[in-house]
């Protein structure tokens, strides 16, 4: 017989709420950093969520399922993971505190144990179909208002002059707030948002330039140890992380002609599987080789060396950068030409280069065209670090492409933290794709088969699809931070489920209480260090809903008949002094989250035994 | 087939900063590097268990790379202070003191780990900007017209390493030395974008330290005697030089991926060594007059080019090969068919033999100007000789560095001492001035109250979002910090005293009482400000009256004796406020024990 577990609700919540007293240690502002020893003795810093819960390595079943959902949660959205599993604990303590309040009405359970369970299992599944249904009104009615639209216009915006409009700035710096810590969460906001102004496409969907830099994040960044924080900085161009392969006289001559060449440009006499048979003399006149001596394969492959660095020169190129090694001989004789060649470069700086400068790689050098040549302004060697690296910077940039590249240097004093930065930075790219994803059923179970196939592209066609229908919520709305989200969601809750509570439905009723109550947790935890400020927080928003009511009824009694299909507004309304002070995150991650959080739930009640198989390990 | 072996789980540590036996390692290791600091500080013998070689070093680049530990907090600080000593090459200790002590006056005063972050960050901030300021107290410019001041701060380099064990003047040799060597590095007439020449390092043991030299050109070791005779004979100036980076000794260049089949009666070796031959007699026939093969030279072309009269150096290595082609003005060669373009011979003037104990040398004289040079150093046995070889080449860093930013600051630990009394003014200056705000407000309500200085001060403290008792804490914590490194200068019992005029640092021998105090101190660490009649000091980590530290008088006759690199020690201060802001923020430690 299997050892069989009987899995409780108790069970449950015992595990969800280690995970969740793990996590609080780096959760809101007062959270620290995690240091993580792999198992090679490499140290790694993180605040996220997702690295610590990967990092504890969980045996238990249940925890493992958990970190499997905040996985793949921040796959798609690349933010909230801490703020997932105090949810999902919150939520399935209320959710037991109501189970266990309920009478035993039935006989049909011979434990109260498994009645306990059996409507946790009820109220776990309405809260699904609850989410489902009603979600997207309570979002447009209760909380969309309060805050406000990222709009494209926005990234430029800021380009013009970096105060005027910081809601794309504000955004990051909470994000960075909550993966960095306090102290560097400017710097990086205000790097980040001028290398999305420099890379942004005028006129272009935000999404499309976003995901050019999400792909290419291996190329446009590079981290350099050993010096402070604060000389992280944007460079103008590309650097390609390798160096020159001999040193090489720099000439002053404009512009730098240059080629991305992916073979040898020493010829291989022999191919793998060829047979080159030396001393035969029994072949006579077919095979001549046999008085032939063996250097004059090497004399011709050399010659053909020198023709193709001649052709390369008739051309004017001065760089060759090479996807593989060449031979020495190449090196010397491209010297002796005065060019200068860098090998071994990564496919992705190929690509990247090859997409700033307009142009193909070729194979063969013998095979070149004018069309195949870049032109740089300059191709200098750049110092990063203990690390020699070259620096290109493409010209004629505006004319072909409407953007500025700029690299991204990231120094930290170890690699520990410098590889925290950088997975930070990658993380607030894709929370920034997912901010622009629109809000609305049809959205969500769209993404929901998209995250089965982990496929980031397709969001861009959903993007412009839904850009037709009519959502509810447009794409880029964000809400202000620091716990207003949940308060509002919890205000709003509150007052759908006064409103539907006259009618015979209880369950619905008791489902957005658990879900309003469970959404208090957040704040609470955001403000654990003073209970005070949390107090205040919530005076405040109350006063602000009460009075921003107040108003809204007014303009609704004037203009009947619009309905109440909210867009949100712009900001000049008094939820500006909120935004400011607390910081903005995005309303289409929140939704998501929220969802993600509930369906696992149900996920985690409908479980109810454990079975243990015993197979042998091979060995 | 794969092994299967399940994942154990991880070890976790909550909240590492409270845990006692952390606690104790890092006390440790800190006092540790205290007795490592400055030029009386205490050496250190490292082994390991295998019976290995035992060095002798107080560096923090030889010392921390060796004192790996299990606690991974120890780790992570030794990882940030070899990366600030790989960049910069000084202010290592430095850095690593800071930053433990920081950690634990943060411990000490009981705050909120966010709120001593928090105050760390600004008051990093106040001391680098303060550093940067036109009108610092603690920073020298330096000139160029003179190598005074080039010298003292090498000089601060090279006597601050007490493992290499140097008399005064052998310090001071060394230092003239290494200056020397490093403005023959900046070459003179060329135009455009300045590249900076080589310094090639030759160390000889056995030789006192004096005999230690700087040579303009390339010293190159040969292996052979007995071209070195042939010198002698040879003075036709200048001389021809061809540079070879491929191998020939003969072996098989690469044709490709496929198989060679050789059948009986071919002899390859023989056609290759034909070829080879044939390349030789053109170099001959060029008049070329020294070889140097940076790989292996067969045998019968050593031969044959020294029957010719070239003088043959084989075996150079991939490193010379650099400061080789900027001496010469050689291309380096690898093809063997193609003729040799006129271009890539390169010249040098003269050759010379040098001999350097057991070592006898080929040395290479520049025909045009070059900005390559060899320092030789000497010194008794090897353990001092390697200590003083990386003590040269981080002074030569530390040089290198004063190119970007001309300026040094006040060594002997007067910087740390004289921050520390600037940042107590200034926030002592802030918070009376809140008093004096509200003292205004309440007795006089309509006076103007310099605006600047009250944004400033509201600036800070919402920057800093605490209240204003944790704030001060904070900053008593971080000049705390800063005075007791400039305290670990001291190993011999001495007392730490800062005068209440300046804020240098000064020295108390142990034997002196404080009646006679006066006489005994003459000058301050660094050496800038001497003793004057009404000077008042007091002892460090005691309670003193705030004051405007004044910058000490520019007399041009009075030169510091001891400087820091300024682009170092600023890295370096900011290195160690990081990683102590880091260290406080870890709240969770989790190994992966798999």
């Amino acid at each position: 017989m299997l050892p069989v577990e009987r899995l409780h609700l108790d069970h449950v919540l015992q595990t969800v709420s280690v995970l969740e007293s793990v996590v609080l240690r780096s959760f809101g502002p007062e959270g620290g950093q995690m240091l993580f020893i792999r198992d090679t003795g490499q140290a790694m810093l993180s605040r996220s969520g997702t690295k610590i819960l990967t990092a504890l390595r969980l045996e238990h079943p249940l925890a493992r399922m958990v970190v499997e959902c905040v996985l793949k949660h921040s796959a798609a959205t690349g933010d909230g993971s801490k703020t997932f599993i105090l949810l999902l604990a919150s939520l399935l303590r209320m959710i037991h505190t109501t189970a266990c309040k309920v009478p035993n009405v039935s006989h049909m359970y011979n434990s109260r144990e498994a009645a306990v369970a059996s409507t946790a299992r009820r109220l776990a599944k309405k809260l699904v179909a609850f989410a489902f249904e009603e979600l997207d009104d309570i979002f447009a009615m209760g909380v969309a208002p309060y805050g406000c639209c990222l709009s494209q216009e926005d990234y430029i915006l800021t380009a013009q002059s970096q105060t005027n409009n910081p809601c794309v700035q504000k955004l990051l710096a909470t994000f960075f707030h909550s993966r960095l810590g306090g102290t560097h969460s400017d710097l990086f906001s205000h790097l980040t948002s001028e290398m999305l102004i420099n890379w942004i496409v005028r006129g272009e969907h935000p999404s499309k330039s976003l995901h050019f830099i999400y792909d290419n994040l291996p190329a446009l960044h590079t981290p350099v140890s050993g010096f402070s924080i604060s000389c992280s900085r944007l460079i103008e161009g590309q650097v390609i992380h390798r160096d020159f392969a001999a040193p090489c006289p720099q000439s002053d001559q404009q512009p730098v002609k240059a080629v991305i060449l992916t073979g040898f440009l020493h010829p291989e006499v022999l191919c793998a599987g060829e047979v080159l048979q030396l001393g035969c003399e029994d072949n006579g006149t077919e095979n001549s080789s046999w008085k032939q001596s063996i250097m004059q394969y090497s004399t011709w492959a050399e010659s053909s060396l020198e023709c193709a660095i001649a052709r390369l020169r008739s051309l004017g190129v001065s760089v060759i950068l090479s996807a593989v090694k060449q031979s020495a001989a190449a090196l010397a004789l491209a010297a002796q030409a005065e060019i200068c060649i860098v090998e071994c470069i990564s496919e992705d700086e190929l690509f990247l280069f090859g997409h700033l400068s307009g142009v193909s790689p070729v194979t063969d050098c013998r095979m070149i065209k004018p069309d195949d040549i870049a032109l740089l302004t300059f191709c200098r060697p750049i110092l990063l670090g203990s690390q020699r690296y070259v620096h290109v910077a493409f010209q004629d940039l505006d004319k072909r492409l409407i953007i500025k590249p700029c690299s991204l240097i990231i120094c930290g004093a170890g690699e520990g933290q410098t590889d925290q930065y950088v997975c930070a930075f990658r993380d607030a790219i894709r929370m920034q794709l997912s901010t622009w994803r629109p809000i609305g059923t049809a959205a969500s179970k769209q993404t929901s088969q998209l995250s089965k196939s982990e496929s980031l592209h397709a969001e861009d066609q959903i993007c412009k699809s839904l850009s037709f229908q009519q959502s509810l919520m447009g794409p880029g709305c964000v809400v202000p931070a620091g716990g207003t989200f949940e308060l509002l969601l919890h205000h709003a809750l509150l007052q759908h489920g006064r409103s539907v509570s006259g009618k015979a439905d209880v369950d619905r009723f008791a489902v957005s209480q658990i879900l309003a109550n469970a959404l208090l947790s957040i704040p609470k935890n955001i403000y654990s260090h003073s209970s005070r400020r949390f107090l205040e927080t919530q005076t405040r928003l109350m006063g602000f809903i009460n009075k921003q009511k107040h108003n809204t009824n007014l303009e609704q009694n004037l203009e009947e008949g619009i309905g109440n299909q909210h867009c949100c507004r712009e900001i000049n309304t008094p939820s500006e002094v909120f935004m400011l002070d607390l910081g903005l995150e995005s309303l289409s991650c929140k939704y998501q989250l929220l969802l993600a959080v509930l369906q696992c739930v149900s996920n985690l009640l409908q479980v109810d035994t454990l079975l243990h198989i015993n197979t042998t390990s091979h060995t | 087939m794969s092994r299967l072996v399940q994942k154990s789980p991880s070890l976790c540590t909550d909240l590492p900063l409270n845990n006692s036996d952390v606690c104790n390692k890092l006390r440790l290791l800190k006092e540790l590097l205290k007795s490592c600091y400055g030029p009386t500080g205490r050496l250190k013998q490292v082994h390991n268990n295998i019976g290995g070689h035992v060095v002798t070093t107080s560096t923090s680049s030889v010392l921390l790379p060796a004192l790996s530990s299990s606690q991974p907090l120890v780790n992570l600080i030794r990882s940030c202070i070899l990366n600030h000593v790989s960049r910069f090459s000084d202010c290592g200790l430095f850095a690593a003191i800071l930053c433990l002590t920081l950690i634990e006056e943060a411990k000490l005063s009981g705050l909120r780990r966010n709120v001593s972050i928090k105050v760390n960050k600004h008051l990093l901030g106040m001391c680098s900007s303060y550093l940067q300021e036109e009108d610092c107290g603690c920073r020298v410019v330096l000139d160029f017209c003179s190598s005074m001041n080039l010298i003292t701060l090498t000089r601060s380099v090279i006597y601050s390493k007490p493992a290499c064990v140097l008399a005064e003047v052998e310090a001071l040799h060394m230092s003239k030395l290494a200056v020397q060597a490093f403005l023959l590095t900046v070459p003179c007439n060329s135009p455009g974008t300045v590249r900076l020449g080589r310094i090639v390092t030759v160390g000889v043991e056995g030789h006192p330290v004096l005999n230690s030299a700087v040579l303009t050109g390339l010293l190159v070791e040969v292996h052979d005697h007995l071209s070195l005779r042939m010198i002698k004979s040879m003075q036709t100036n200048p001389l021809r030089v061809v540079l070879f980076s491929a191998s020939l000794a003969g072996d098989l260049s690469d044709l490709g991926d496929g198989i060679i089949e050789a059948h009986t009666g071919v002899d390859t070796d023989s056609q290759i060594l034909d070829q080879l031959l044939e390349f030789c007699k053109h170099v001959v026939e060029d008049e070329v007059k020294l070889f140097v093969c940076q790989k292996v030279l067969h045998p019968v072309l050593q031969q044959y080019l020294r029957n010719h009269g070239v003088i043959v150096i084989d075996r150079v290595g991939v490193a010379l090969m650099e400061p080789l082609t900027l001496l010469t003005g050689a291309q380096p060669v690898a093809t063997l068919h193609t003729t040799i373009p006129a271009k890539a011979y390169g010249t040098v003037r003269s050759l010379s033999v040098k001999e350097f104990g057991s070592k006898t040398m080929l040395h290479l004289q520049p025909a045009a100007e070059s900005a390559v040079c060899t320092m030789v150093v000497c010194h008794r046995n090897e353990t001092m000789l390697s200590e003083l070889k990386a003590v040269c080449q981080q002074a030569e860093h530390v040089l290198r560095l004063t190119l970007k930013e001309p300026s040094a600051l006040l060594g002997g630990g007067c910087t740390e001492t004289h921050l520390a009394a600037f940042i107590r003014n200034k926030v002592r200056f802030f918070t009376s001035l809140i008093l004096l705000v509200i003292y205004l407000f309440i007795t006089v309500k309509n006076t103007v109250i310099p605006s600047q200085s009250l944004n400033e001060v509201s600036q800070t403290l919402t920057a800093v979002e605490c209240s204003q008792s944790e704030y001060l804490l904070g900053v008593e914590g971080f000049c705390r910090s800063l005075e007791s490194v400039a305290a670990a200068l001291q190993h011999d019992g001495g007392n730490s005293l800062t005068d209440l005029t300046h804020a240098h640092h000064w020295t108390l021998p142990a034997d002196v009482t404080t009646e006679n105090m006066e006489e005994s101190l003459t000058f301050c660490g660094c050496g800038l400000t001497r003793n004057s009649p009404n000077m008042k000091w007091t002892h460090l980590n005691t309670k003193y009256p705030q004051f405007s530290p004044a910058p000490a008088l520019r007399d041009s006759t009075v030169q510091p004796h001891v400087l820091d690199s300024f682009t170092a020690k600023l890295n370096a201060l900011q290195v160690a406020v990081e990683t102590a802001n880091l260290v406080l923020d870890v709240r969770y430690v989790i190994q992966d024990t798999n």
